[in-house]
């Protein structure tokens, strides 16, 4: 069956991409939830004119998205745009990122400061994706696309960097 | 080569990040959109029985009071309640939100369903305020009317009644602008996202 397929290839990555969009871990695990139910419902109209991953994908950052927007509904989360990050200031972000963990909370931080659709990009991205597969999931260029993640994730390598990222 | 490698540390960092939780399995999954249908239905069903209360409480009027002003009152309210009822299942029932599309189809979506709630609470005197009003009208000054001289309220006390009742319906509907307004600015701000790209 195609969503237990889904489910076990992919299930870790949905969870990853989840922490991208919700910082709350209770809303978080219902945001994964959500995401599931997506997949499981949407696999009735899969027709396999693109691939099971890019199908995955829109699914889940679609459920995502429209997580945001009632968040944003809810209470106005502060997103910013690519021009906003790279002026932000890194005067509340000095603390030293010294191992994985600190890295990962500083790399979330950022990515869920990011508006929806650059959210979207850089989370493909870090999945390990080219600029074509993303722009199959966002519905974007990929010339667009590999704008995008060339100024998203110089910003990011910059402020990761300041941060003192030890990866390994 | 040192920004190369600090996107291979970031994507390191990305994809090696602890998994939260168990995976779902299949049966917790159908549980979960259960639980989504039958939050729906049960919000379906709230409307339905506040329509249904109506219509039993007028309907007793009409039926337990011969009076033809209260009989007519309460006619009109049923109909109005029932049009009411057929309104918000038309315009309150939420659309499915595509899935299988990209991001600006999703945004799409999100802004019709915006702006059809916000047309709603604009609209808010034409098919949930007005419909209400003709039998409520004819209840209250129809009723008074229809009382025989000696125990008419004082007309003092039917003015208070009559402010109120208009007074409600007034605020009702001014609340509902203001939520008209609320959402346009959500529609701004979701026009704002979808110019990023």
């Amino acid at each position: 069956m195609l969503y237990e397929e889904a489910a076990s290839d992919f299930g870790a990555a949905l969870g990853r991409l989840a922490r991208a969009y919700e910082a709350d871990p209770d809303k978080r695990r219902d945001l994964v939830q959500e995401i599931h139910v997506a997949l499981w419902r949407s696999f009735g109209k899969f027709d396999g004119r693109c691939s099971l991953r890019t199908w995955i994908y829109r699914v889940a950052h679609n459920t995502a998205t429209s997580h945001v927007i009632q968040q944003v509904r809810a209470k106005t989360p502060t997103m910013v745009g690519l021009e906003e990050l790279e002026n932000l200031s890194d005067k509340n972000e000095t603390e030293t990122a010294s191992d994985q963990h600190h890295a990962l909370d500083r790399l979330l931080a950022l990515i869920q400061k990011l508006k929806p659709l650059d959210r979207q990009v850089i989370v493909s991205y870090l999945e390990g994706m080219d600029a074509a597969s993303i722009g199959e999931i966002t519905g974007i260029s990929a010339g667009n696309v590999a704008t995008k993640i060339h100024r998203i994730k110089n910003i990011l390598a910059r402020r990761f960097h300041e941060g003192g990222c030890h990866g390994d | 080569m040192a920004i190369d490698l600090l996107q291979k540390d970031m994507r390191n960092v990305w994809q090696n990040q602890k998994a939260e939780g168990a995976p779902m399995s299949l049966e917790e999954i159908r549980r979960c959109a259960r639980k989504l249908y039958k939050r729906i239905s049960r919000r379906n069903l709230r409307e339905y029985i506040a329509t249904v209360i109506v219509v039993l409480v007028f309907g007793f009027y009409a039926v337990w009071f011969h009076s033809v002003t209260i009989r007519v009152g309460s006619g009109l309210v049923i109909a109005g309640a029932l049009y009411v009822a057929y309104q918000l299942h038309r315009r309150g029932s939420a659309r499915t939100s595509p899935e299988d599309c990209g991001f600006e189809c999703c945004l799409d979506f999100h802004r019709r369903e915006l702006e059809r709630q916000r047309d709603a609470l604009r609209s808010i005197w034409s098919w949930y305020l007005g419909p209400l009003i003709p039998g409520l009208a004819v209840l209250v000054i129809g009723g008074e009317l229809a009382r025989p001289p000696g125990f008419r309220h004082h007309w003092i006390a039917f003015a208070v009644i009559l402010t109120f009742c208009t007074l409600t319906f007034v605020w009702v509907g001014k609340l509902n602008q203001i939520a008209a307004r609320r959402l346009q600015q959500q529609i701004n701000e979701l026009d704002a996202t979808a110019n990023q790209q």
